[in-house]
């Protein structure tokens, strides 16, 4: 159990640190993908709601110390994508290759809407706008593709060597 | 079939870390002492593994661009862009003073550009979300940089400090999102406000002292607005900026039928995708007793 959170406190740290000084330099169409979500998204899949909510609240609250935006608002995101992607994931009874993009890109969709809506409401400008449609859709397709990297990751890190896996 | 991992705990977790959140936002959104002090820690915690990262991450960059001396060749490109935004800042600034003529006996008791020392810093990363305008720079409060600085590089200005830890610093671009300066046109001298746009590099020219035209064929400068004019931040008493600081370039005046108004686009005269050096302007400077 120590090891396993050992693991994930280290992944939520090589995410954010990459998430902060490498992506900013690979933007594309000027959107770069949110980790901790597609990670926030992998734990879901792996262990269900209430896990995936608890554990994209932590690393969105650990992401927004970095961001211009609210403290707290990653942070909401991150745990309703993470409840929502683990209560729809117990329909899912084989897994696939294609499961993590498809799964990368709606946390993308469902996690970016969020954050655009509640940081417009909070009185963050330019949030509610027709240019964040562009910006969630072109950063989900981005998280997609990352998602490749970051599932195995995160199975990696989330596996307890006294419990096995959950999931196979 | 469909193992799941134990998870016993059937309290309402969503509901408590969504609360949790919104508790959160609210209270940053207002401005909190304790929040800033605990953002700064994390950076400051975290840079060290960040600066590693970076100088990892260069040299890929790099080789993925293409080697053989790319490396050396950005540095130079790097230095000579940043010569030349200096030149180009001081013809500007020349273009600023000599409009000024007839408002220099106003502006004596006011302190100008040429009275703000600054810190020069390098730019290290882009804005690490998709819903901001900003840049990240390697110098914090351990060298004086402060939030409310202005930030400036040799052709104009770039924005303002918004957070600092004690090893870097996060400026908001002029060009984001609600961000507005105080500027004045460049021939007639009236006075509005520079806003970024949504979506847009192009700012807007707002809240105009007063209304004027397009310029026309015979036009007096000083009573219309030209395409290609420059606005610099206007001098007035306790502004957030040092005054005559080149902004921006008039790209277009458009007046739509039913409106009373023209709108205004403006043209950030730096480049804001291309920065590697900048200045962080010691402003209001503090003067002794």
């Amino acid at each position: 159990m120590m090891i396993r959170r050992v693991r994930l406190v280290l992944l939520v740290v090589t995410l954010v640190v990459l998430q902060t000084t490498v992506f900013p330099h690979l933007r594309v169409f000027g959107a770069i993908p949110d980790l901790c979500l597609v990670a926030t998204v992998a734990i879901a899949f792996e262990e269900g709601p209430q896990t995936g909510a608890i554990f994209g609240f932590v690393s969105g609250l650990v992401v927004d110390l970095f961001l211009a935006s609210p403290l707290g608002l990653s942070a909401l995101a991150n745990s309703v994508t993470g409840y929502t992607v683990g209560v729809f994931q117990s329909g899912f009874v084989r897994e696939s290759r294609t499961m993590p993009m498809v799964l990368g890109l709606i946390g993308g969709l469902i996690g970016g809407t969020i954050f655009a809506i509640v940081g417009g409401i909070a009185g963050q400008a330019g949030y509610l706008s027709l240019t964040s449609v562009r910006v969630i859709i072109v950063a989900a397709i981005y998280d997609s593709i990352v998602a490749l990297a970051v599932f195995p990751f995160v199975r990696w890190a989330n596996h307890d060597p006294d419990m096995g896996y959950s999931r196979r | 079939m469909v193992v799941y991992r134990r998870d016993a705990r059937r309290r309402p977790v969503l509901l408590i870390v969504v609360l949790v959140s919104l508790v959160l936002v609210t209270v940053d959104s207002r401005g909190n002492g304790a929040i800033d002090t605990f953002r700064r820690v994390a950076r400051d915690a975290l840079q060290p593994v960040q600066s590693v990262v970076t100088s990892v991450f260069q040299p890929v960059r790099n080789a993925a661009d293409g080697i053989t001396g790319y490396g050396a060749v950005k540095d130079e490109n790097a230095l000579l862009k940043k010569r030349l935004a200096d030149l180009e800042g001081r013809f500007l600034r020349q273009r600023a003073v000599g409009s000024q003529v007839g408002e220099l006996g106003k502006l004596l008791d006011l302190p100008t550009i040429q009275d703000a020392t600054g810190v020069a810093a390098r730019v290290i990363s882009g804005a690490p979300g998709n819903f901001e305008r900003t840049l990240v720079i390697n110098k914090g409060t351990s060298k004086g940089i402060d939030v409310g600085q202005p930030v400036v590089a040799g052709n104009g200005l770039v924005g303002k400090i918004t957070q600092a830890s004690s090893t870097e610093a996060t400026v908001t671009l002029v060009d984001s999102p609600g961000f507005g300066v105080g500027v004045r046109l460049e021939n007639s001298n009236e006075r509005g406000i520079a806003e970024g746009r949504t979506g847009e590099r192009e700012m807007r020219l707002n809240f105009l002292t007063k209304l004027l035209p397009a310029c026309a064929k015979n036009s007096s400068p000083h009573t219309c607005i030209s395409e290609g004019e420059l606005v610099f931040t206007s001098a007035v008493a306790n502004a957030a900026f040092p005054p005559d600081i080149p902004v921006a370039k008039v790209t277009g005046i458009e007046k739509k039928t039913g409106e009373l108004e023209s709108t205004v686009s403006l043209r950030p005269l730096v480049n804001l995708n291309d920065l590697t050096y900048v200045k962080v302007l010691h402003w209001p400077e503090t003067t002794g007793g």
